[in-house]
């Protein structure tokens, strides 16, 4: 342990904003495109649309509620050691109104799981490492079971 | 760009095999050469009558094509590998196709060979914080379009089962195929789940193998053999819009495709054949998921969105049925070795139009189509003709 002082990493940078404090939430970071309105998650780190092949992309944040379009809950580890998290879990896409869909891991019971179910976006930890530091992701929660 | 149906007839002089399976002592150009030296021996010719060659493989590295080819003996000819995932063995059977329509050669050898890695490998479509998340479970990316495909046509887990059950049941008649025992409904609904709703009995197995085949113009043929004609080699790498979790491609909302991949390369097929679905009488289909051979029927024309599962349970695919599919045994069967995958739905098409199927004999049958697909993405349609 670092001291006894828990690390928050997160897994990757740059999918998403940090609240600085706890009024915030959390978005996703997408791309949009002021020529031919095309959106994107994550954002496209060239600036370049795959659409319209034109440099006219802008950082925007994304809707953190939106429809979940399909699920899977899956029983096989990922191969090649890249995975760290836990075993099953539940891993599909979302689709967020303003027109994108989000490739995702879905948190909270499995069970309340459905397509078309409404779900929000959190971030919470994927697994801790040797030294207890947490590595967190974004993942969507069923809006069901937060009432 | 000159229509390829203007083009120099192609056709195919000779086709050779490997037994699918594991070869634990023996390498890709092990069972590519003995694959290659088949063929040869089927088209009747000499090997000093190649004039180039084209070598598919996914997973051997680099020069794969020339280590089997050196097995051989090097001869001078120009000699190209292609990699380009499922699709490799059809991708480089198209060149070779092509080569010879194009009258650049009149005799060239496509080979698709793999030894499949031993122990997990991890896709290369996928991007590091994906593989962090876990999106690169292959099962897993087909469960969330099967899900999908369920809500959409009210298919169900039996529809999916009796895909492997019926395939299975066909390679009971293939002695190439790694799996020649049938497997019942309730042996596939009991097999563990990998991802839901698909169990491990909705996924091909993986093996090793190869197949190859020597293109020729129809005045170079030699064999005794029934002459058949390649009469459409496509590949379509991609569409925009289009999502395919295998590929780790996300559909676009904004601007969906208006044809998938799979659907343009069958109708830019069907025009250069100058034949349609109604036409084909035999069909060797993209079983690499069992639920996939579903939507991959009604994307290739043979009946309408939704249809597929209806018809299977019909028999309407089965080997003496209206369509037969995957009369080998397909995926489910032979096995998946990537770089020849697409080799051995080709060999089954011709195996099938000569009228040397044997058992698994369609009755017959003169138009045939061979659809190879994966990650890239790729669609790979090819038809023959005798
Ligand atoms: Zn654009």
């Amino acid at each position: 342990m670092n001291n006894g002082e828990k690390r928050i990493i997160p897994l990757t940078e740059g999918l998403y904003t940090l609240p600085a404090s706890p009024d915030e939430k959390p978005h996703l970071i997408g791309s949009r495109c002021i020529n031919c309105n095309e959106l994107y998650f994550p954002k496209k780190e060239k600036g370049l649309c795959i659409h319209c092949q034109q440099k006219t992309l802008e950082e925007v944040e994304l809707s953190r509620q939106g429809k979940i379009a399909s699920f899977t809950i899956v029983l096989q580890p990922p191969a090649g050691g890249f995975y760290h998290g836990p075993v099953p879990y539940a891993y599909g896409y979302v689709d967020l109104p303003e027109g994108v869909r989000v490739e995702t891991q879905f948190t909270g019971n499995f069970n309340n799981l459905e397509i078309d179910g409404d779900v929000e976006m959190v971030i919470e930890k994927l697994y801790e490492n040797a030294e207890g530091d947490e590595f967190v992701t974004y993942k969507f929660k069923p809006l069901k079971e937060q009432k | 760009m000159k229509p390829l149906n203007e083009m120099r007839e192609v056709a195919v002089g000779g086709i050779g095999v490997t037994k699918w399976g594991f070869y634990e002592n023996a390498e890709w150009f092990d069972f590519g050469s003995e694959a290659i030296l088949n063929a040869l021996k089927d088209a009747g010719m000499e090997w000093k009558d190649i004039q180039a060659a084209f070598c598919g493989s996914v997973y051997q590295g680099t020069g794969s094509g020339h280590q089997a080819i050196k097995e051989i003996g090097l001869t001078g000819i120009p000699i190209v590998n292609v990699e380009n995932a499922c699709s490799s063995c059809a991708s480089a059977f198209r060149l070779a196709y092509q080569t010879v329509a194009a009258e650049i050669y009149d005799i060239v050898l496509a080979v698709g060979m793999e030894k499949m890695p031993r122990g997990p490998i991890p896709s290369t479509a996928f991007r590091p914080w994906e593989l962090k998340l876990g999106f690169n479970v292959q099962p897993a990316n087909y469960a969330n379009i099967a899900v999908q495909y369920m809500e959409k046509t009210g298919a169900t887990i039996e529809d999916f089962s009796m895909v492997t059950v019926k395939n299975r049941r066909h390679g009971t008649l293939n002695p190439n195929a790694r799996f020649q025992k049938p497997v019942t409904l309730e042996e596939v609904l009991n097999s563990r789940l990998v991802a839901t709703p698909l169990r491990l009995l909705h996924c091909c197995p993986l093996a090793d193998g190869a197949a190859a085949f020597i293109l020729c113009s129809k005045n170079k043929l030699k064999s005794k053999h029934k002459a058949v004609t390649v009469a459409a080699s496509t590949l379509t790498s991609g569409v925009y819009g289009e999502g395919y979790p295998p590929a780790d491609l996300t559909p676009s909302l904004k601007y969906p495709a208006a044809m998938s991949l799979t659907e343009l390369s069958a109708k830019q097929a069907y025009e250069i054949a100058d034949c349609g679905p109604e036409n084909i009488d035999v069909v060797q289909a993209y079983d690499t998921m069992a639920p996939a051979e579903l939507w991959d029927l009604e994307e290739l024309g043979f009946c309408k969105p939704g249809e597929a599962p209806h018809l299977l349970r019909e028999g309407v695919f089965d080997l003496n049925g209206r369509i037969p599919v995957n009369t080998d045994g397909g995926l489910m069967s032979r096995g998946h070795p990537l770089g020849a995958t697409a080799g051995g739905q080709i060999y089954e098409i011709v195996l099938q139009l000569r009228g040397q199927a044997g058992p698994r004999q369609v009755k017959d049958a003169k138009v045939g189509l061979a659809h190879a697909m994966g990650a890239g993405p790729n669609s790979a349609v090819t038809i023959f003709k005798c």
